[in-house]
């Protein structure tokens, strides 16, 4: 057990936990100010991958066709997400929480299939660029240099909704409506319109890890399956609703899946959910989190 | 009992008609039969949480898969007849749901879900990776039931009065006393406390009540479908009686059944054209969300009010509010 090893595997659990920051910032986001748990999330991030293949196979007799399709894919889904929030999500505002859960996992169900139907049964798979494809070497210790590229955009995403939820005035109405929604309104501020930025702006960070995904190896049905249980855990370790949570959170979960790979190969999930599990049960807020109202 | 003559009697009917079933339909129908029961089963016990209790399990499929896995084994490695194989699948489930919703019920709403849906995971991974012990993700194969029972008229009969005695059992719990404590923790946990019962053991028994019903269903699975996989345990699995339930509707307490009617009739029948059934199934839940809060009970309910008893107003009717924490 050398150091180099130790330090790839940490920089391959960095890459896991940047992806599923990615993924569960959106979730996070949505959860915090919306109240809804959207089981559907990974699904969409699929669909982004799946959208960056299909615009990548249009584009790939050129160098460019990878990095023009991540931001498209990404703008694809904002859309979707658009759709989405204005013909359902929008009618259970009102309703109780096992509705609002069943929508959405109702959602997982159907995208699953429009997947299948759409792209088929086969796995796609991604060229990658010559710019991110092979290893790069920092003293002596070979990176995966798209695991890089992953990581960047992790903490670009970050760093922009830091600096949208604390610096821009929209960031602050969304920041207010987490804690009441009912003042934000009384001020005369639409509340539907902020959930439905909201809304998009999430599944448009789906949409981007989807494709930013696409590339890493190959795309399969029924991925985002596991992926989006693993974000649900992120979203509780983290605590609802907090951007640096999540963020600890995913890194985390990220780290200890990379190295209970190496260690105990069979126990990298289990560990996960034993984590998770304690963290509810000892601090249900989660690390960062505020207790909530209930 | 004058009143529960008079108003159950079509009970009575619907279980001459369950009796005449396979001598009236094919073999084919007879599965679904048994893929009814067994399922609605499991549906009726999650409900003990969901409906009684007002918490959304997202892991109930831990303690059907717990089940299934105790008889499965009992079978396959050590031959052991099928009765006491399905006490043994009570008995797991129920000490597995014990442990486990020790910390659940300290939990409500969205936590709980979560809570119920890591454990749920949890379960299902160690029983994926337990490869010496499970045979992991090649499942158990090979489980044979017994004697006459290999005929799927005969499992079909078996099925029938298993889940018919455990519904009457469920049924007595959910008239008790305990239940109407249930359903008091369910409307307000504070003032059930106030005066004076421990919320939390009651609702631990609860839980586990319903876990042993779980592991019961899961126990006669394994010989009805011969095999197991860990599947049975993962979270999809625990989204199908949370489907049932809710399109039959979670207040009543045959809702859940009349859900797994709905929902295996319907399976057996899109499986047999289209391979699109998850597709079919997330339509008709939108739809039933969007448009059918309380299920299908609840619109019987509504439209005819013969089913009305004074026993589901004074539960409330608040279809569209259960499971609020």
């Amino acid at each position: 057990m050398d150091v180099s090893l130790l330090v790839a595997q940490s920089m391959s659990g960095l890459s896991r936990g940047m992806m599923l920051f990615l993924i569960a910032s959106g979730l996070s986001l949505i959860f915090g100010v919306m109240n809804i748990l959207n089981f559907a999330h990974a699904s969409l991030w699929l669909v982004g991958a799946y959208f960056c293949y299909s615009f990548w196979h249009l584009m790939q007799n050129h160098g460019f066709g990878m990095w023009v399709s991540i931001p498209l894919a990404a703008l694809v889904l904002a859309a979707i997400g658009w759709v989405i929030e204005v013909v359902l999500i929008r009618r259970v505002y009102e309703r109780e929480l096992p509705e609002q859960l069943l929508l959405t996992y109702a959602m997982v169900l159907i995208l699953g299939d429009l997947i299948k139907l759409t792209w088929g049964v086969e796995d796609k798979i991604i060229v990658r660029p010559p710019l991110v494809d092979g290893p790069v070497f920092f003293y002596g210790i070979p990176f995966d240099s798209y695991f890089i590229f992953v990581i960047s955009i992790g903490f670009f995403v970050a760093i922009g909704l830091w600096w949208f939820l604390k610096k821009t005035k929209y960031g602050h109405i969304v920041r207010a409506a987490v804690f009441s929604r009912e003042m934000v309104s009384a001020l005369g501020i639409p509340i539907p319109r902020i959930y439905t930025g909201v809304f998009v702006l999430g599944i448009f960070i789906a949409g981007l890890a989807g494709a930013v995904q696409a590339p890493v190896g190959s795309i399969t049905l029924g991925m985002d399956m596991a992926i989006v249980v693993q974000a649900f855990c992120v979203v509780v370790i983290g605590g609802f609703g907090s951007l640096l949570g999540t963020l600890v959170g995913s890194i985390i979960v990220g780290e200890v899946y990379a190295f209970s790979i190496l260690f105990w190969p069979q126990g990298a999930l289990v560990l996960i959910f034993i984590v998770t599990a304690v963290i509810l049960i000892v601090r249900p807020w989660g690390l960062f989190g505020t207790p909530m109202r209930v | 009992m004058e009143i529960l003559t008079k108003r159950y009697w079509w009970l009575g009917l619907v279980f001459i008609g369950a009796l005449v079933l396979p001598l009236v339909v094919g073999e084919f129908w007879v599965h679904v039969a048994i893929e009814i029961l067994i399922l609605g089963l499991f549906a009726v016990s999650f409900n003990m949480i969901f409906g009684n209790m007002g918490q959304l399990s997202f892991g109930h499929a831990a303690y059907y898969g717990v089940g299934a896995y105790a008889t499965g084994l009992l079978m396959v490695r050590a031959s052991v007849p099928l009765p006491i194989c399905l006490a043994a699948s009570m008995v797991a489930a129920g000490i597995c749901a014990l442990i486990l919703g020790y910390f659940c019920v300290r939990l409500t709403g969205i936590y709980f879900a979560i809570l119920t849906l890591a454990f749920g995971q949890l379960l299902y991974y160690i029983i994926f990776q337990w490869y010496s012990f499970t045979r992991g993700d090649d499942g158990l194969q090979g489980i044979i039931p017994p004697g006459a029972l290999f005929s799927a008229t005969y499992y079909y009969y078996f099925t029938l009065f298993i889940v018919t005695g455990a519904l009457i059992a469920m049924w007595y719990v959910n008239e008790s006393p305990f239940g109407y404590t249930m359903r008091a923790i369910r409307e307000n946990a504070d003032r059930t406390r106030f005066i004076g019962i421990n919320v939390r053991r009651y609702m631990l028994i609860n839980f586990v009540v319903a876990g042993m019903f779980a592991g019961l269903a899961g126990g006669l699975w394994g010989p009805f479908n011969r095999s197991i996989a860990p599947d049975l345990c993962n979270w999809h699995q625990s989204g199908i009686p949370v489907f049932m339930t809710v399109i039959g509707g979670p207040l009543g307490f045959f809702g859940p059944m009349i859900g797994s009617i709905i929902y295996t009739f319907l399976m057996a029948f899109v499986t047999g054209f289209t391979e699109y059934w998850p597709l079919t199934i997330g339509l008709v839940i939108m739809f039933v969300v969007l448009f059918l809060p309380g299920g299908v009970l609840g619109l019987v309910e509504q439209k005819m009010k013969v089913f009305r008893s004074r026993d589901l107003e004074t539960r409330g009717d608040r279809s569209a509010e259960t499971g609020s924490s």
